[in-house]
């Protein structure tokens, strides 16, 4: 039987399908977020399980995650980010213990107990800064690609400081730093730091390791090394980064975790319950 | 249909009465009411701002003593003409109904007293002086300290001065220990309604148990509807089911009448609200007055200066009725609600998060909001998340 979890996030949609057994991925894809959500995640589904040759009736169960997880009325349950995501981690890195989460619109930062169970979160989805849609602004001024900021940002000299802590305000010092001749590389790697800091105060200080990277923004090149300096510790960048949460739900919807590949027994009794 | 009769009789006897539910949902309408008849015999109105005040030392003077606590937010918008848009909701929305006169407790009010708590509503009241006549107590902050109980009981001595001068009464022992016997029963008969959430199978829920308060406490009607509130609320079942629901003790600022918001979407997103700590809820009538102490104004200014209050410091008390209340009410987990700028329970949260997760071992949440719904996804997916953690550490621990 297979299994699938679809994250309808702010700025994309994902969809995963498992394989009860291993708890496998048999397929997944990602498309852009629009107007017509629902319809959009429908036809997403639709479109991967086509590609794989499957139909709906291969699918047993379905979850639904992400900020627009309760308008996916053919999904059989929703769950939160927060515990998706946290299950989609702990099946790549048992022992992980934080997760530091960027996506296009807003940033969290999970904790995981020994049990690898939820402890605590922090999200910051009031504020541009700290996500992903920071950067993509800042790539626009600097005139590059979201993808290309990465290796901009490699070449600096000396990344620029940049210390407004909203947006709108960083954008604004930005264009100051820039008239005044500061090279883009720097401004690049100033800002990636910017956004690291942002996650770093989110954590107040209570950094448990391993710390894994997910979300859209984890496929940045140097993001993860930002991070890393200004916790002062490895941070691993989960595979699939973007797909974690829908990849949690999936696993959710399969109830068999205690199966997969590194699960704890905790974790399997614990999706038992939350279903 | 012989078998039915209990339950036919029972039938008739609510319809002629509409449970103290109903009651309660007409509180303003029938505080007005009274408020003005009161006024019409003579009576002042006077208005309060926070748990502090000693509602005895008014209702001795003869006073009708009213909550002004602002829960509307349509008032926030024409206080930040004037005060700062960075400012507790709770402290705007007060001020705003000011500016606006919509607020007829406020406008036939002919005194406003108040004390010096955190530093938004103290220079608010500044303001608010110049508009309305207005008294402010000096509240002491050294919960520990000997001689600040002895300046906050000569704070209220001064106050009952004030209110003979101004009203031209005595404020006689008799008096006041008749206003002190009523707030007593007002306590006692608000505890006995909270207790009723300590049942496996609460007969309503924490929204309505809110909803079950006066902006004028002690009202004698109302006494009548809680002496009968278990009675009649006996058997009743919410839904969805108490059992399927996570247990929360609720904590943080008060939620004034208006700003019920976050406890409905607590409840809302599968919760049940089974004790609120906060002033809107348990804290100020977990402790009664000695009627009988040799000096029944001391008596009083202990009570009031024991209250549990982030202003406080340091402010253990509330810790330790945290930590009884979660097991006395049976919570599997602590949400803490701070209105966005209010420092002081901002910061004191760190020690309540640090006692839930700690010391009681549950999960904690602390929402940060005001009186805008803008919020309300965001928020359900936080609370929709610690309803998660609950549930998935329970499977763990039964399983
Ligand atoms: S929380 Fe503190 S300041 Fe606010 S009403 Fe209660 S006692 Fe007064
Ligand atoms: S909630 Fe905080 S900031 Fe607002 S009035 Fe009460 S103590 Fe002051």
């Amino acid at each position: 039987m297979l299994y699938a979890g679809v994250d309808v996030g702010s700025r994309t949609i994902k969809v995963v399908v498992i394989d009860e057994g291993l708890g496998q991925l048999i397929a997944s894809g990602i498309c852009d977020q629009g107007v017509r959500q629902a319809a959009l995640a429908h036809d997403l589904f639709k479109q991967v399980l086509g590609q794989a040759g499957l139909g709906r009736e291969d699918v047993s169960r379905v979850i639904a995650t992400g900020y627009g997880r309760s308008a996916v009325e053919w999904a059989d349950a929703a769950v939160t980010e927060i515990t998706c995501q946290a299950y989609g981690v702990i099946a790549q890195v048992p022992n992980a213990r934080t997760i530091i989460d960027i996506g296009g619109q807003d940033s969290k930062v999970i904790r995981l107990d020994e049990r690898g169970l939820v402890y605590d979160f922090v999200m910051n989805d009031r504020c541009a800064a700290g996500t992903g849609r920071f950067l993509e602004i800042v790539a626009v001024r600097l005139e590059t690609g979201l993808k290309d900021l990465g290796a901009m940002a490699e070449k600096a000299a000396c990344p620029s400081i940049i210390s407004s802590m909203c947006a709108v305000f960083a954008e604004t010092e930005i264009v100051g730093l820039l008239a005044a001749e500061e090279a883009p590389a720097n401004l690049a790697a100033g800002v990636q730091h910017s956004v690291a800091r942002r996650i770093v105060a989110m954590l107040a200080g209570r950094v448990n390791g391993p710390v894994v990277f997910t979300g859209g923004v984890a496929l940045i090149p140097g993001m993860a090394r930002a991070l890393s300096d200004a916790l002062d510790r490895n941070v691993i960048i989960a595979e699939a980064p973007q797909m974690t949460a829908a990849r949690g739900a999936a696993l959710i919807a399969c109830g068999q975790a205690r199966r997969t590949a590194g699960a704890s027994a905790e974790v399997g009794k614990f999706l038992e319950a939350v279903q | 249909m012989a078998g039915c009769c209990g339950t036919k009789d029972q039938v008739v006897a609510r319809a002629q009465d509409g449970g103290p539910l109903e009651h309660f949902a007409g509180q303003v309408q029938n505080c007005l009411a009274y408020a003005r008849l009161r006024k019409s015999q003579g009576a002042p109105v006077v208005g309060i701002m926070c748990e502090f005040t000693p509602r005895e030392l008014i209702m001795a003077a003869g006073g009708v003593p009213v909550c002004l606590c602002g829960g509307s937010a349509e008032m926030v918008e024409p206080a930040e003409r004037v005060l700062p848009a960075n400012l507790c909701p709770l402290i705007k929305s007060t001020f705003g109904y000011s500016l606006e006169k919509a607020n007829p407790f406020l406008e036939m009010a002919s005194l406003v007293v108040a004390e010096t708590t955190c530093d938004g509503k103290k220079k608010m009241y500044e303001l608010l002086g110049q508009r309305h006549p207005m008294y402010v107590l000096e509240l002491p902050q050294k919960s520990r300290d000997a001689d600040a109980f002895e300046h906050w009981v000569a704070e209220l001595r001064k106050l009952r001065k004030e209110l003979e001068a101004r009203f031209a009464v005595e404020i006689t022992d008799e008096k006041l220990k008749e206003a002190v016997v009523v707030m007593n029963r007002d306590r006692r008969l608000k505890r006995e309604l909270a207790g009723l959430m300590q049942s496996a199978c609460p007969p309503l829920t924490g929204r309505e148990l809110l909803g079950m308060r006066s902006l004028i406490a002690g009202l004698p009607q109302d006494h009548e509807q809680y002496s009968k509130a278990a009675a009649w609320l006996a058997g009743r079942e919410i839904k969805p089911a108490a059992g399927k629901r996570v247990r929360v003790l609720l904590t943080g600022v008060p939620l004034p009448h208006g700003a019920e918001r976050v406890l409905g979407l607590i409840e809302d997103n599968g919760g049940l609200v089974v004790c609120q700590e906060s002033c809107s809820g348990e804290k100020p009538v977990l402790e009664d007055i000695d009627i009988d102490a040799p000096d029944l104004l001391r008596a009083l200014a202990a009570k009031y200066f024991h209250l549990p209050c982030s202003v406080m410091t340091p402010n253990d008390r509330r810790l330790e009725r945290l930590e009884a209340l979660a097991g006395e009410y049976r919570a599997e987990c602590v949400i803490e609600v701070v209105w966005r700028t209010c420092l002081t329970y901002d910061i004191e949260a760190q020690a309540v998060k640090a006692l839930a997760e700690d010391k009681l071992r549950m999960p904690y949440l602390k929402i940060e909001t005001d009186y805008s719904p803008s919020d309300n996804a965001r928020l359900s997916l936080r609370v929709q998340s610690l309803f998660e953690t609950v549930k998935g550490r329970q499977g763990c621990n039964h399983g």
